[in-house]
């Protein structure tokens, strides 16, 4: 009986405290596109550990600031925001940096970055040619630091960047890139064969990583291989 | 009950009135008189902005046993040593005497016995002849600094001594047709020295006629009004002052008419807030109302790594400044060296010069990533080893003591820096032919 007492009590408990709890779910989100200012083009990102778009809620404080990740293509769509006005400011870039702003977020609220990227890969062509995958590119950079390294990234995903790879094709430069260079990369194929199979397709994309602080690499748009 | 509730309503009904009178909606208020913008007659002015200019900063504060003065070695003399002798001096670099025409004997003396001499700049033709150099090689012009704690009414010879050093500058500047403009430097201010900076100002533009078109045509204006700068707000250094005491001086120095344009000299990091800056971003909305920002560089990086450091601040700054619709002057220095003024022989040479390779990557690095003027630190700065003015090479330096003196590299002519900084106001002023490489005479 008192088991059957405490339950009831327990379940009256939990049912009352349920319905205290119980406040709108986030029903606001917050998307957009970061935007090369010269070229008008999409500024490709990193899926995973790329840039990252910093929001802080008001009317709170202390308010532990949030983070959302933006997709390879330089869009992001984060759609589990609580309405409020946020400060917004992109973070760990890989662009001139940019001033955080105060935005109204209501609803499906869009945001676009006008960014300058602190690299460009221009005439970038990745070509297959017997046994190797050939990229050639130009550097462009926007800002008068070095350029730490270049590289050429293989992955079955989509979404291949430097921290997502099977196979990687790098070269150091810690160097001002001269723009008139023509920069190659090559992957062996054969030599990769353990990761890279003959028969099946996969994406190759060039990235270059300029020498500011936590910034992140800047890329050319992958391409399809079929090997 | 009933009683309450008409005492709550009539409550109310006060409460909304008071609040909506409080708005300002009352008509009878009268509004404040719009003042109409000051415009000024720039018909003759040779430099109508500081956009493509290569300005650098004049100190102007050293003094000469024997000068008309009468301030003994001032800013020579290290008084944490006891003086000026050899063995103790404020000064790390020797000025080339050269070319002086009025020249003290100093305490020093070469290795072969001869004296040693120095200038003061409270004698016209020392000055005179720093603005000579200037013309003859290119440079724009200079900021005349103002260290309030040296011109506040408690301290009448230092204002008698930079007012003489100013009439000097405006007569050379003139006379030269170089760039000239007044910097008033806080440091060590208290909120008091800061306000007080509206009453020198206001008697210098009196008593020198600063604005008159005809008397001052090089006088540097900018945004259609003449040009001061006021540095060292932002600082998180444990200064009296704070950034209100500043904004309220800027307030009243542009007035409602808007009298002024103000160039604000500012923490290297001062767009993020980071390491020396002040973390309040009332910085930021005086900035906003200021129409030049110059970050303070010197010391915030050398030869080796200052592509790193100064390439995104320089990017980010540009993009703020641009966004902001405020002018951006980045910051230059040949080179450091304070051993002298801090007794530690380890600070000769602390940032080196490398023969002009560090300034000019500085200049180019400005210039690549779009900055369209720059502001030289300094002229005459000897004590902390940034002067562009001619100086004594290595091996033709008075002896001292168990000290050094240090010089401009043996293989160079003493006139590299001045040189060097003339080319980089041809590649501003937009002469072709110019990169990161420093140019060859």
């Amino acid at each position: 009986m008192n088991k059957i007492i405490i339950g009831i009590a327990a379940l009256c408990l939990t049912l009352a405290s349920c319905e205290k709890d119980n406040y709108d779910g986030p029903d606001s989100g917050l998307t957009g596109r970061f935007i090369d200012a010269e070229s008008g083009q999409l500024v490709e990102q990193d899926i995973i550990r790329g840039t990252q778009i910093e929001i802080i809620e008001h009317g709170y404080d202390p308010v532990t600031p949030q983070y959302l990740i933006v997709k390879t293509d330089g869009t992001y769509e984060n759609s589990m925001l609580f309405s409020n006005t946020y400060t917004v400011k992109p973070v760990r870039g890989n662009f001139i940096n940019v001033e955080a702003q105060e935005v109204q977020i209501t609803g499906r609220t869009t945001l676009d970055f006008t960014v300058t990227p602190y690299i460009r890969i221009t005439n970038a062509s990745i070509t297959r040619s017997g046994d190797k995958v050939r990229a050639t590119f130009n550097i462009e950079q926007n800002v008068i630091n070095n350029v730490k390294k270049i590289g050429l990234y293989a992955h079955q995903d989509a979404r291949v960047g430097e921290p997502m790879r099977q196979v990687a094709a790098e070269q150091q430069l810690n160097a001002v890139a001269d723009p008139a260079h023509q920069y190659s990369l090559e992957i062996d194929v054969p030599s990769n064969s353990s990761v890279l199979k003959s028969g099946r397709a996969y994406y190759f994309r060039i990235g270059a990583l300029i020498d500011v602080g936590e910034a992140k690499l800047n890329y050319a748009p992958a391409v399809k291989v079929d090997l | 009950m009933k009683i309450f509730r008409i005492a709550a309503l009539a409550l109310a009904a006060y409460l909304v009135l008071a609040c909506s009178k409080k708005k300002g909606d009352d008509p009878t208020t009268p509004l404040p008189p719009e003042v109409e913008e000051v415009v000024y007659d720039e018909s003759g002015c040779l430099y109508t902005s500081y956009n493509n200019l290569v300005m650098a900063g004049y100190q102007g504060w050293f003094a000469a046993e024997g000068d008309a003065s009468q301030r003994g070695w001032y800013h020579y003399r290290n008084g944490n040593c006891g003086g000026f002798m050899p063995g103790c001096s404020a000064v790390d670099f020797w000025p080339d005497m050269q070319e002086y025409t009025q020249t003290y004997k100093s305490p020093f003396r070469f290795a072969d016995g001869s004296d040693a001499m120095l200038y003061s700049p409270y004698d016209a033709s020392s000055v005179d002849l720093h603005f000579k150099w200037m013309k003859d090689y290119g440079i724009d012009g200079v900021f005349m600094q103002r260290f309030v704690v040296e011109i506040k009414s408690s301290n009448p010879s230092g204002k008698r001594h930079f007012n003489q050093v100013l009439q000097n500058a405006l007569a050379a500047a003139r006379k030269y047709d170089r760039a000239i403009s007044i910097m008033y430097d806080l440091s060590g201010c208290t909120p008091e020295d800061v306000a007080y900076v509206e009453q020198d100002w206001n008697e210098l533009v009196s008593s020198f006629d600063l604005f008159n078109n005809k008397t001052h045509p090089t006088y540097v204006r900018h945004n259609k009004k003449p040009l001061v700068a006021i540095w060292g707000v932002g600082f998180n250094d444990n200064r009296k002052y704070s950034i209100a005491n500043a904004a309220a001086l800027i307030d009243k120095m542009k007035g409602p008419s808007k009298k002024v344009s103000v160039l604000l000299g500012v923490p290297y990091y001062w767009r993020s807030l980071g390491n020396d800056t002040e973390k309040s971003p009332a910085l930021h909305d005086l900035v906003k109302k200021t129409d030049i920002v110059m970050p303070w560089a010197v010391g915030r990086y050398n030869n080796n790594n200052y592509a790193n450091i100064a390439g995104a601040e320089l990017a980010g700054d540009i993009a703020w400044c641009r966004n902001n619709n405020i002018g951006y002057v980045p910051l230059v220095f040949p080179g450091f060296s304070w051993g002298n003024l801090r007794n530690d022989p380890s600070l000769y040479n602390s940032i080196p010069r490398l023969k002009g390779e560090f300034l000019w990557k500085q200049v180019a690095g400005a210039k690549m990533s779009g900055a369209g003027s720059l502001y030289v630190a300094m002229f005459d700065e000897i004590d902390e080893g940034t002067a562009i003015y001619k100086c004594a090479r290595e091996g033709e330096l008075p002896l001292h003591g168990d000290m050094k003196f240090v010089g401009i590299e043996a293989d160079l002519p003493s006139d590299h820096y001045l040189w060097l900084t003339g080319q980089a106001a041809n590649w501003f002023h937009g002469q072709q032919g110019y990169s990161v490489q420093q140019p060859v005479r």
